[in-house]
């Protein structure tokens, strides 16, 4: 690890103006890849500014039909939350996955999906369901967000404040992890939403994608015959010591079928 | 009788273990956090190549660093030990690298720096040049390769059967064992069913969980080495070979360790400290990362061609066996390793035609030596896989058929070494009845399958072997037992202190056990390959009887009844007139042996014992994902009679649990002689998740004549019939066989979709 300064505003508005004010400094948050790659010296920021306990970050709220999670609300409290549990089984049961309780204690939605891991969980959620991403500047749609392996529409000294997801009617993810890291091997997230079927899939690509064929051959048909009918072109997928890019394309859409089974088989649409 | 004399059996009590308070609250005493005045600690520069010369190492940027004490390459350590080459069987590997480098890791040059995190950078900044050599990494390819990793054999003169290989070139084998009986070809030519398939094993690492450690204190005419080792007596012997010292200037002494698994065995940076701290005339202590436990030691990989006849009525009448030992790029106790184990490649099988050939290769990866089973795994993987494949092949049910060619007492063993104490049957009857092998089993339904199977393998004890105890009794009873065996967790020090109470007729609670300190500690060649209970027991055994005699004795002289601790005490009372004096006891055992002749491979005595393990697995397989559970794992072993009933349960599970991680998810995975994956965020090693849905383990009712108290060694057992158990019940649940470890959901899935005649391609 290089040396650095360690920073802790007391405001969202101060955060930010430190950002603006040193070009090498990074947000911290709950910091699960942040902190490794600094012990791999693999960065050298000159301050770390710590948002994790800025209360502008923080919250867990149903309004006007969306659940808004704040950026820096940690995954153990996803996977916990009576709110979550309750609006969105889904969600909470993806944070329940998240590599190990050691991982769900420290690490932070925001944090996940504004590193956007090519095998990290959250983005498929956020994905699938359509999801806003709010900035202290502006609103970002999923769709917009999300732009290949550890790259988002984030720019310079921008910080996610919370995440917006439309609740579906119906949703469910279902995950192989890696059996070491906990991370996504593949993981498939599958939401109706306002009577749009939307399907993500993350570990299997360079980055989170959607993965169109399944939503259209679900919009015809809500069933996992739909996906078990689909030919998934391995060209394209991940290979590596993990996985070669066929059982990848295997998993996809076995995972696929296992989430709606669990939708299909459960009223309250829980995980796989 | 009076109730005051009828005292309570040590043996075969489950004492708690001594040090267990310590552990769970921290006090124990590990190497790492000792803590020396003016201390250096050093850091590693690695080879990024598989092999070449060395043109240049540029320094003087690592040097350039504030804080930075010196930069040592294998250049400086020369300068101190002029042919500073070391390893148990061969010297053949160097404090530094010399001249050249053999493998990706190698260390090249040492930073050493008051401050770790500054030894590190620093290191971070050395580079060197290198002349390029091809290299070779497969053992099949390697034994007959024009690549040679070393020029010339150089073999230590600790094992006469590797004198022949003194000064040979132009090869990579370092060690060939042959055993021949009777005549394998002419059966092959006769027999009604001949078998024959080729198996494989991956490297893995043993990840001790405390990494190794080391740290030299020199003194004014000698040295003092604190480390994490199993052998501390041979770490003295070492490095006063090196340093041309006599043995008594060189201390050696452990703490604690943090697991072994064979890993700490022999030298292995202990050499490294004790050269830096030498040059620097300061103490140096190194702690390695985790990640460069990788790079230290592993487990061979093998490739194992095997090749039965068969009769009509399904016995086994020949068996040829062709073991490839990948040892890497130094021998360390790789040629044991195919030796010791080699000789056992034909399994528990009475089988009257014999060929084995089984070579320790050098390759230029990572070194491979002893590892929790010490070989043994790796061939039971093969003759067990080999063994059901024959029996399904032969419409035998497996059981059946192994106890139709089973070893039984009696029996000559291919060696020709008669069995004795060895309860093969007993094993496969007991594994049997608790899996219920003769009643219905749920096979499952849709894409959940189920199957069951089982394995027995066999060990042999690494011999001759010499092991030293000493007892001091004081002159309240209570004792202290002064000996070399290292507790790593396998709990040894309550087991021998429980010997030395059965002997003196005290409580195990009043014997405490000194860690290995190599000034007080007498000899012991090692704690390894499950000899302690056998070897060490047996010389604390009579240690402690040659204590009680004087006891006795005294007991005698000053008119007391000996019974327990307290008339111990009344005796020393009444000679010395106060509480003072101790009592001494010594003793030593060398186990019998006689070595393989060189030829046939045979011999009348090849151990001193037998070691015998079997596993039964019931399992589920996922056939959309190749997903395996564990649904229950069933080990039976024969290790005599248990000293201490709990410990040898959590000896069975642990060795068991360790091969499970070993037989589905475990890899060192290289590319071009580069590992991938040397950390445990992507190398995965079972946790608590990943345990079987049940777990049963028994030990036989049994007894060794030959062991102390009729016990035996049982640290690996629980090893041998994991993989193949495992193996065997994927084929019953999917009817898929498996030829390569580890069984990955990808290796599985790939054989479900080659069955259907859909091959998943690359």
């Amino acid at each position: 690890m290089y040396e650095f300064s360690y920073v802790k505003p007391a405001s969202l508005d101060e955060a930010a103006q430190l950002l603006a004010n040193h070009d090498d400094a990074k947000p911290l948050s709950g910091g699960m890849t942040l902190i490794p790659t600094l012990k791999q010296r693999l960065a050298q920021p000159s301050h770390l500014i710590d948002i994790a306990a800025l209360t502008e970050l923080r919250g867990i709220e149903v309004t006007a039909g969306q659940l808004i999670i704040g950026a820096a609300t940690r995954h153990i409290e996803v996977a916990t939350s009576m709110t979550v549990r309750t609006a969105l089984p889904a969600l909470a049961a993806l944070a329940s996955t998240i590599g190990d309780p050691q991982v769900r204690n420290r690490g932070t939605l925001g944090g996940s999906v504004a590193n956007n891991d090519p095998n990290a969980d959250y983005p498929a959620a956020v994905l699938a369901l359509g999801a806003t991403v709010h900035t202290q500047r502006r609103a970002i749609a999923a769709d917009d967000f999300f732009q290949g392996v550890f790259t988002t529409a984030i720019e310079e000294g921008e910080l996610i404040t919370r995440i917006a997801f439309p609740l579906p009617t119906r949703a469910a993810y279902a995950k192989f992890p890696h059996p070491a890291s906990g991370f996504a091997m593949t993981g498939v997230f599958v939401a109706e939403t306002g009577g749009r079927v939307r399907v993500a899939v993350t570990g299997a690509g360079p980055g989170v994608f959607r993965w169109r064929e399944a939503e259209a051959a679900l919009a015809d048909r809500f069933a996992a015959e739909s996906i078990e009918a689909l030919v998934v072109d391995p060209s394209g997928l991940n290979a590596d010591i993990h996985a070669p890019a066929e059982y990848r394309a295997n998993l996809m859409k076995v995972l696929a079928s296992r989430a709606l089974r669990a939708i299909l088989n459960s009223s309250e649409g829980a995980v796989a | 009788m009076d109730a005051k004399v009828i005292k309570e059996e040590q043996i075969g009590r489950s004492v708690p273990r001594m040090e267990g308070a310590a552990k769970v609250t921290g006090r124990a005493e590990y190497i790492h956090n000792i803590r020396l005045p003016g201390v250096l600690h050093g850091k590693m520069f690695r080879s990024r190549i598989a092999h070449g010369r060395i043109v240049s190492i540029d320094t003087s940027a690592a040097r350039a660093v504030a804080g930075v004490h010196s930069v040592v390459t294998g250049e400086d350590i020369q300068r101190l030990i002029a042919e500073p080459y070391y390893g148990p069987a061969f010297h053949d590997q160097p404090v530094l690298a010399l001249h050249k480098v053999r493998y990706v890791g190698e260390p090249v040059a040492v930073v050493l720096a008051t401050d770790p995190h500054v030894a590190e950078y620093a290191a971070g900044l050395i580079t060197a040049q290198y002349e390029e050599l091809p290299a070779v990494f497969n053992e099949v390819e390697a034994a007959t390769s024009p690549i040679h990793v070393h020029d010339e054999l150089k073999p230590a003169i600790t094992f006469p059967d590797l004198k022949h290989l003194k000064g040979k070139r132009g090869t990579n084998i370092a060690l060939d064992y042959k055993l021949r009986r009777g005549d394998v070809e002419a059966q092959f030519a006769s027999a009604a069913h001949v078998f024959e398939h080729e198996f494989h094993t991956q490297h893995i690492m043993h990840t001790p969980f405390e990494p190794f450690v080391a740290l030299a204190e020199p003194m004014d005419d000698s040295i003092t080495i604190h480390t994490s080792t199993q052998m501390p007596a041979y770490v003295r012997l070492e490095i006063a070979r090196l340093l041309g010292w006599p043995e008594n200037k060189v201390k050696v002494r452990t703490a604690w360790l943090g697991g072994g698994f064979g890993a700490k065995v022999y030298v292995k940076i202990e050499p490294m400290v004790v050269a830096l701290a030498l040059l620097a005339r300061r103490p140096v202590k190194m702690s390695l990362t985790m990640e460069e436990q990788f790079y230290v030691i592993g487990k061979h990989a093998t490739t194992f061609r095997i090749k039965s006849a068969v009769t009509a009525d399904g016995r086994i009448s020949a068996r040829k066996c062709e073991v490839f030992w990948n040892g890497g790029a130094y021998a360390d106790i790789g040629p044991r390793v195919s030796q010791k184990s080699g000789f056992t490649s034909t399994g528990p099988y009475r089988i009257e035609h014999a060929q084995i050939d089984s070579a320790e290769i050098y390759t230029n990866l990572p070194p491979a030596g002893a590892f929790r089973g010490f070989g043994i795994p790796q061939l039971v993987w093969a003759y067990e896989s080999h063994t059901d494949i024959i029996a399904r092949a032969l419409n035998i049910d497996p059981l059946e058929f192994r106890r139709r060619n089973i070893l039984r007492e009696g029996d000559e063993h291919p060696t020709g070494t008669a069995m004795r104490d060895a309860e093969f049957e007993e094993v496969l009857v007991r594994i049997s009845a608790r899996m219920g092998w003769d009643q219905p089993f749920d096979r499952g339904t849709g894409t959940k399958r189920r199957g069951r199977g089982i394995a027995i393998g066999v060990k042999a004890s690494i011999a001759p072997t010499t092991s030293f105890a000493l007892v001091n009794v004081s002159a309240d009873g209570s004792a202290v037992l002064f000996c070399n065996t290292i507790d790593m967790g396998q709990g040894s020090n309550t087991s021998m202190a429980q010997l030395v109470a059965q002997v003196l007729g005290t409580s195990s609670e009043r014997v405490r056990v000194t860690q290995a300190d190599t000034d007080v500690t007498p000899f012991d060649m090692g704690t390894l390959g499950s000899r302690s209970m056998f070897h060490m027991g047996h010389a604390v055994r009579l240690a402690a009887e040659h204590a009680r005699e004087q006891l006795e004795a005294l007991c005698a002289e000053t008119g007391i009844e000996y019974q327990d601790e307290h008339s111990i005490a009344q005796a020393f009372r009444k000679k010395f007139g106060m509480q003072a004096g101790n009592i001494f006891g010594v003793g030593h055992y060398t186990s019998r042996y006689q070595p393989a002749d060189h030829d046939t491979g045979m011999s009348k005595e090849i151990t001193p014992f037998w070691m015998i393990g079997g596993t039964g697995i019931e399992l589920e397989v996922d056939t959309e994902t190749g997903h395996v559970t564990i649904l229950r794992m069933v080990n039976v072993v024969d290790a005599g009679r248990a000293v201490n009933p709990r410990v040898v349960d959590t000896q069975i599970s642990g060795a068991a649990l360790m091969q499970m991680g070993a037989t589905l998810s475990e890899e060192m995975v290289f590319n071009e002689g580069e590992l991938t994956n040397p950390s445990l965020a992507f190398y995965k090693i079972p946790g608590m998740r990943d345990m079987p849905v049940a777990i049963e383990n028994e030990a036989l009712e049994a007894e060794t004549r030959s062991g102390p108290f009729g016990a035996k060694g049982v640290g690996e057992s629980g090893t041998f019939g994991v993989s193949p158990a495992i193996a065997n019940a994927i084929d019953d649940a999917i009817g898929v066989r498996l030829y390569s470890l580890p069984l990955t959901p990808e290796a599985i899935y790939r054989g479900i979709c080659a069955a259907r005649g859909e091959p998943l391609v690359d």
